[in-house]
């Protein structure tokens, strides 16, 4: 099953804390601008409150028209711009020009410990506002103090601000991401090399994993490693097993069989003889089911198929003098089966056997090797020149456990193990007319991926 | 034709000797590597039927040791392991056949008739010399087509001399090679089988060579 991929998972986890943080330094930033341009306002506001007052102090019209701040902004109308000085009860006593024709909006709330209190608020002509008032005594008349900056102008450039921010903020996300992108993908590669390292043992192209890993996955190279071994281990056991079962097994049917024909033509020697040839058969076939499914586990093995049939011409040339068997050595190209070496062994053998027991005198092998674009193909001939195989009789032969002549010896499971063993690994068997006049059995098997050159 | 037949299954043992007894063979036994390959060290075989598992020495181990001490006696080997690369091992070992149990008794006794013959350098089931064809197959023997009647002591002597046509054996050799270790050799014994088996033959069959022994002529 397939979860999702650890680079996307990766990259987004970090990109998703990127935008987070990335937006949370866009926010803290904006506010501490706007922050610090109103707590600049502020000053300037109060800055104007103490000239007022000084003012104040220095005028001797009660009404304080001669009163006046020196700020051009206090003078125009609508600037949003305003100062007023009121008195106790609220009533204004004086205004800024700037002020006239319009109703400067009143505080409200508490004063401070320094008898300031502030307020954002909207003027009447649509303008943000913010209102400092300062409560004060004239000669011993209560005042206060009113004065008002746009904000309008701050708010601007905090906007202003916010966008340059976001542009800037958000380019350094992009590339921020894309190096986690990066990092995710330089991060996985060991994990890749692992991948084909597996790859190479699968194809048969190495025995165990090799190279250099980061400590965070070295570990799992080695537990492949150590699972190939044990795997190599079981299977060695359970041949070892096997072969000591038919060890034990067979001679005790010889024993009964042998027994039984020699005691002749009577009930229970007829018995025994028809039993123990079941038996024979049961062990043969169950015995060479187990080789077969304990085989068909084994990753990463290959063998220099020139080398196994050289072996087994020399071997049948010794057991068969009466034939000459001629094998054409292939050159160095040809590629090495890509399986176990001892099954193998036991196809071409079968069928070189096969071969022996029905040549008249000559036997032929070659190797080639045959390339499709999906695999390789190690292909083994082997023909002889014995009566050979009608279409029919080849077709039966493939069948499961048929044999044409009872009397030639053998128990006719040779082609039944050569053909299981073609399936599991996935090659094929076919039996054809021989130039030289019997069969010509083809046998195709997978190769491995290089034909590595022999020594 | 004196064979030894090393097999630790004593039923199988049994089996395998009287079989050969019954095929006019003389039969040595053993039941493990040690005494098996003790007997083929010392006693002149024709051949030698030998188990691969046994107990003491295995038997390709038995083998090996024969061939590097220069004992060329064609081997049977006799094994449940049928596996290629068993049969590889055994024939690289230096046997010269394989038999994989359990087998029929037949072919076990053809097997061993086409050793010996091979290794005597002969190349069919019949040997002939002048009017005399044996048929070793099936134990027959005719003169100019006639069966003749032999005891199966003189068919061994006959078949040995016959095996060996033209090499003069000595009487020590044909009785180590006709009398399994437990027969009492009396060396008289084989001068009265041969004056008996030339009673049945034509005159001029089997030679003696004073003071070395006896011969049957090449054609």
């Amino acid at each position: 099953m397939r979860k999702g991929s650890i680079a996307f998972s990766l990259f987004w986890l970090s990109a998703g804390w990127l935008i987070l943080a990335l937006a949370g330094t866009a926010f803290l930033l904006t506010d501490l601008y706007s922050r610090a341009l109103d707590g600049n306002l502020t000053n300037q506001l109060k800055f104007n409150i103490d000239a007022l007052s000084s003012a104040v102090l220095d005028s001797s019209d009660p009404t304080f028209a001669d009163v006046s701040v020196q700020d051009p902004r206090f003078s125009r109308a609508s600037t949003g711009w305003y100062w007023v000085i009121r008195s106790d009860s609220g009533d204004p006593i004086a205004t800024s020009p700037s002020a006239v024709g319009s109703v400067v909006p009143a505080l409200s709330g508490d004063f401070d410990a320094d008898n300031y209190r502030s307020a954002v608020l909207k003027d009447d002509a649509g303008n943000n506002i913010r209102a400092i008032e300062r409560s004060t005594t004239n000669n011993g008349r209560p005042l206060r103090i009113t004065v008002i900056g746009n904000l309008d102008d701050s708010l601007a450039l905090v906007g202003q601000f916010r966008g340059q921010t976001l542009i800037v903020l958000g380019a350094v996300g992009i590339a921020l991401a894309i190096m986690s992108g990066i990092v995710a993908r330089l991060a996985l590669r060991p994990i890749g090399r692992l991948g084909r390292a597996i790859e190479q043992v699968r194809e048969g192209d190495a025995q165990t994993i090799t190279g250099d890993y980061p400590r965070e996955i070295a570990p799992l190279a080695e537990e492949v490693n150590e699972l190939l071994r044990s795997n190599t281990q079981i299977i060695e056991r359970a041949r070892n097993q096997v072969g000591n079962l038919a060890h034990g097994l067979k001679t005790p049917i010889a024993v009964l069989r042998n027994e039984a024909s020699a005691a002749k033509d009577n009930p229970l020697s007829r018995v025994v003889t028809s039993e123990s040839d079941k038996m024979q058969q049961l062990v043969t076939t169950y015995l060479d089911k187990a080789r077969i499914a304990a085989r068909s586990t084994v990753v990463g093995k290959k063998a220099d198929a020139t080398m196994v049939m050289l072996r087994l011409v020399r071997v049948m040339q010794k057991l068969n003098q009466k034939v000459t068997i001629a094998f054409k050595r292939p050159d160095a190209s040809i590629p090495w089966f890509r399986g176990d070496e001892g099954d193998l062994e036991e196809m071409a053998g079968n069928l070189l056997d096969n071969a022996c027991k029905w040549s008249k005198g000559q036997i032929g092998v070659t190797m080639t090797s045959e390339r499709t674009p999906s695999a390789n193909f190690l292909v083994i001939r082997i023909e002889d020149d014995g009566p050979g195989l009608t279409e029919e009789e080849a077709k039966k032969v493939l069948r499961r456990g048929v044999r044409l002549d009872e009397k030639t010896p053998g128990s006719g499971l040779g082609l039944d193990i050569v053909k299981e063993l073609v399936d599991v690994y996935g090659g094929s068997l076919q039996l054809k007319r021989s130039v030289l006049g019997g069969v010509l059995a083809e046998l195709r098997l997978p190769a491995a991926r290089v034909g590595l050159v022999r020594s | 034709m004196r064979i030894l037949v090393i097999e630790d299954d004593t039923n199988l043992n049994r089996q395998i000797k009287d079989a050969l007894t019954e095929g006019g063979y003389a039969v040595d036994v053993a039941f493990d590597g040690e005494e098996g390959h003790f007997l083929g060290d010392t006693e002149p075989y024709d051949a030698v039927v030998l188990d691969i598992g046994l107990p003491q020495m295995d038997g390709l181990s038995v083998l090996e040791e024969w061939r590097r001490a220069g004992k060329s006696m064609p081997v049977l080997l006799l094994t449940a392991r049928d596996r290629w690369s068993d049969k590889v091992q055994g024939i690289d070992a230096g046997a010269d056949d394989y038999l994989a149990k359990p087998f029929h008794m037949e072919e076990l006794l053809a097997r061993l008739r086409a050793l010996v013959r091979r290794a005597a350098g002969h190349a069919s089931n019949e040997i002939t010399a002048g009017p005399v064809r044996l048929d070793v197959k099936a134990g027959k023997v005719t003169v100019d087509g006639q069966a003749i009647k032999l005891t199966s002591h003189e068919l061994r002597l006959l078949s040995y001399l016959m095996h060996h046509k033209g090499k003069v054996v000595s009487r020590t050799e044909l009785t180590e090679h006709l009398y399994d270790q437990d027969f009492d050799r009396d060396s008289n014994t084989i001068e009265v089988f041969v004056g008996r088996l030339r009673k049945k033959l034509p005159e001029e069959v089997i030679h003696t060579v004073r003071g070395l022994g006896y011969q049957i002529l090449e054609d």
